[in-house]
């Protein structure tokens, strides 16, 4: 099957100031897929990540939808991308649906305000994450996991087909990272295609059709989540020791002491 | 959730209608609402009218004195509170304001310069508005010189001193201005007083402040999203940095025209936004459209309390602050339930 990539990043080197970030990277994420981006802190996910949003500058060697992500607005990205920044603080206590709607501005125009058909779609994308009950709540005063699924539905309202996810689970509590990345798994099965930062290589085993390993802005290892994640990878990256062990046909990573 | 916007906005504008019909016809010569309804019908429908009504007085009366005070009145209570909503929004930030940014002692300085150099009120105008902009350019560099994060503290701080730095300049303006005559007019201006208005300049004015205000109010979903910060809604598909530019550049407009008009009126940029955000919400969509509405109504019903209460009448801009503090105190108090 001939598939055109929807995003293609093709030697791609970034620094800040004198700190090089990234040593030519050469990665592509086609439609349908789930990859999940592994590695220790500092070794430049984030930054792959904001070059993609075209929040930093590199776009020369990135293309979206076969088109240099230079001749791309924010606007025009947010036609193709949605992304899903860890749950944050916000200063003005906007309620849970203002929040949503918010990921309408995209499709609005200058000066149009959004219409009651982009509520109906924020409510829609409310009740697609299970949290339709939340809806004038004030987003601050949600617990981390809400929030988290508030930004996840805002994503829906934005209505494209590419989700990139910053370290969704970062800072939940253990029930509301499994349930997380049941919705995201849900959301795949649909049709979805997320390109996800995450710390946990077990997380990576149990969602993803890809695991893409970064280690000192290289990628060292991309496949198939059970081909890449293993002992070794996992001792070269993070210098700890975990072994693989199988579970109802599935791959699990266990840490282990020695 | 869009119906609601709209009686509120609707809501605000009957009141404000209210206020204005109030401060048309209550005054030192109170004109009655049956005389007032004569005087229209003869305006307008030429209805012949009884000769005893004075008819000349009453159009000397509310087109000389009232209409273009109260026409005033609205228009900077309206440009302070939508700025105040505006650079709130874009530093995200609740507590800067035209005030506590600089602006009004930017364009002040500006203005006073202008008035020493020219008697061309085009001229202090461009020359308020110029002053106003670097005003604020000047607290956002200081604020970030420091640090490079949106530091709240930083920017008030930064704020702080080119407010000062631009009343000390303002200073050295007075110092060198004619004793006699530019001296006590910049002094009286800068009080803040809504008594001198023609209703030539105040339709003039008009023009470019509502321009701005309405920019505002057409802008503002996206003050929404500018709030969470550059990067979010860089990637939820929004132009950053030229919406923050043209949010500048209308909110300093209209704040400066507004000290060319009538002086230094300090507190409506900070409190009229925080009031509406306790009461009704923070959404921006509704926020700036009314933070217009009831900034408006604020400074009319602060300019009728100022000429009616004593028989003296007290500088506008002097009694905004004796009401805006304690509104200010007590808005802190609640802050932090407002903001979060």
């Amino acid at each position: 099957m001939e598939l055109e990539p929807m995003i293609e990043v093709k030697d791609l080197h970034f620094a800040y100031k004198k700190h090089k970030v990234l040593k030519g990277i050469d990665f592509s994420l086609f439609r349908g897929e789930v990859v999940s981006l592994l590695g220790p802190n500092g070794c430049g996910k984030s930054t792959l990540i904001r070059l993609i949003l075209k929040l930093l500058d590199g776009e020369d060697k990135i293309r979206i939808a076969g088109r240099s992500l230079r001749t791309y607005s924010h606007k025009e990205i947010a036609a193709h991308i949605a992304y899903i920044p860890q749950y944050h603080h916000v200063p003005f206590g906007y309620s849970v649906l203002e929040m949503v709607v918010m990921g309408r501005v995209s499709k609005l125009g200058f000066f149009a305000s959004p219409s009651k058909k982009d509520y109906e779609i924020a409510s829609a994308a409310l009740r697609r994450v299970g949290i339709a009950e939340l809806e004038n709540r004030p987003f601050g005063q949600l617990s981390g996991g809400q929030k988290q699924l508030v930004l996840l539905a805002r994503a829906i309202a934005q209505e494209v087909n590419v989700f990139i996810m910053d370290e969704p689970v970062n800072g939940l509590d253990y029930g509301n990272q499994i349930r997380l990345l049941e919705l995201i798994d849900s959301l795949a099965k649909e049709g979805y295609t997320f390109l996800k930062t995450t710390h946990y290589p077990d997380h990576a085993l149990l969602v993803s059709s890809r695991v893409v390993v970064m280690d000192g802005g290289k990628i060292i290892a991309d496949g198939a989540p059970d081909e890449v994640i293993h002992s070794d990878m996992i001792k070269r990256v993070y210098g700890i020791n975990a072994e693989i062990i199988t579970h109802d046909l599935h791959k699990r990573c266990v840490p282990v002491f020695r | 959730m869009v119906g609601k916007e709209r009686r509120y906005i609707l809501a605000g504008i009957v009141i404000l209608g209210f206020l204005a019909l109030f401060s048309l016809l209550w005054g030192q010569y109170p004109i009655s609402l049956e005389v007032f309804r004569a005087y229209m019908n003869n305006l307008i429908f030429s209805t012949p009218v009884d000769a005893s009504y004075n008819l000349e007085l009453i159009h000397n009366i509310i087109t000389e004195i009232r209409l273009p005070r109260i026409l005033l009145a609205i228009l900077i209570g309206a440009a302070l509170a939508t700025s105040g909503a505006v650079f709130q929004a874009m530093f995200v930030n609740p507590l800067v304001s035209p005030g506590i940014l600089g602006v009004l002692a930017g364009a002040s300085f500006g203005a006073a310069c202008g008035m020493l150099v020219s008697e061309n009120w085009l001229v202090v105008q461009v020359m308020a508005f110029v002053f106003g902009f670097i005003a604020v350019g000047f607290a956002v560099l200081v604020g970030s010189m420091v640090t490079n994060s949106r530091s709240t503290v930083m920017l008030v701080l930064g704020g702080v001193i080119s407010g000062s730095l631009f009343t000390s300049l303002l200073s050295v303006v007075k110092y060198v201005a004619d004793p006699y005559s530019t001296l006590p007019a910049i002094v009286y201006w800068l009080m803040g007083s809504l008594s001198m208005a023609q209703l030539d300049e105040v339709l003039l004015v008009a023009v470019p402040i509502l321009m701005s205000i309405a920019g505002m109010v057409f802008m503002s979903k996206y003050f929404d999203l500018l709030s969470l910060g550059d990067e979010e809604a860089k990637a939820l598909g929004v132009n950053v940095g030229l919406i923050r530019i043209i949010a500048i550049v209308l909110a300093t407009l209209a704040s400066s025209l507004a000290v060319v008009m009538a002086g230094i009126i300090g507190w409506i940029g900070l409190i009229i936004p925080h009031i509406i955000r306790m009461a009704i919400g923070p959404s921006h969509k509704l926020l700036v459209p009314l933070s217009a509405i009831v900034g408006g109504a604020f400074l009319l019903a602060a300019d009728a309390v100022s000429r009616l209460a004593l028989s003296v009448e007290i500088p506008i801009g002097i009694l905004t602050s004796l009401i805006g503090i304690p509104i200010f105190i007590i808005v802190l108090k609640n802050a932090r339930a407002a903001w979060n």
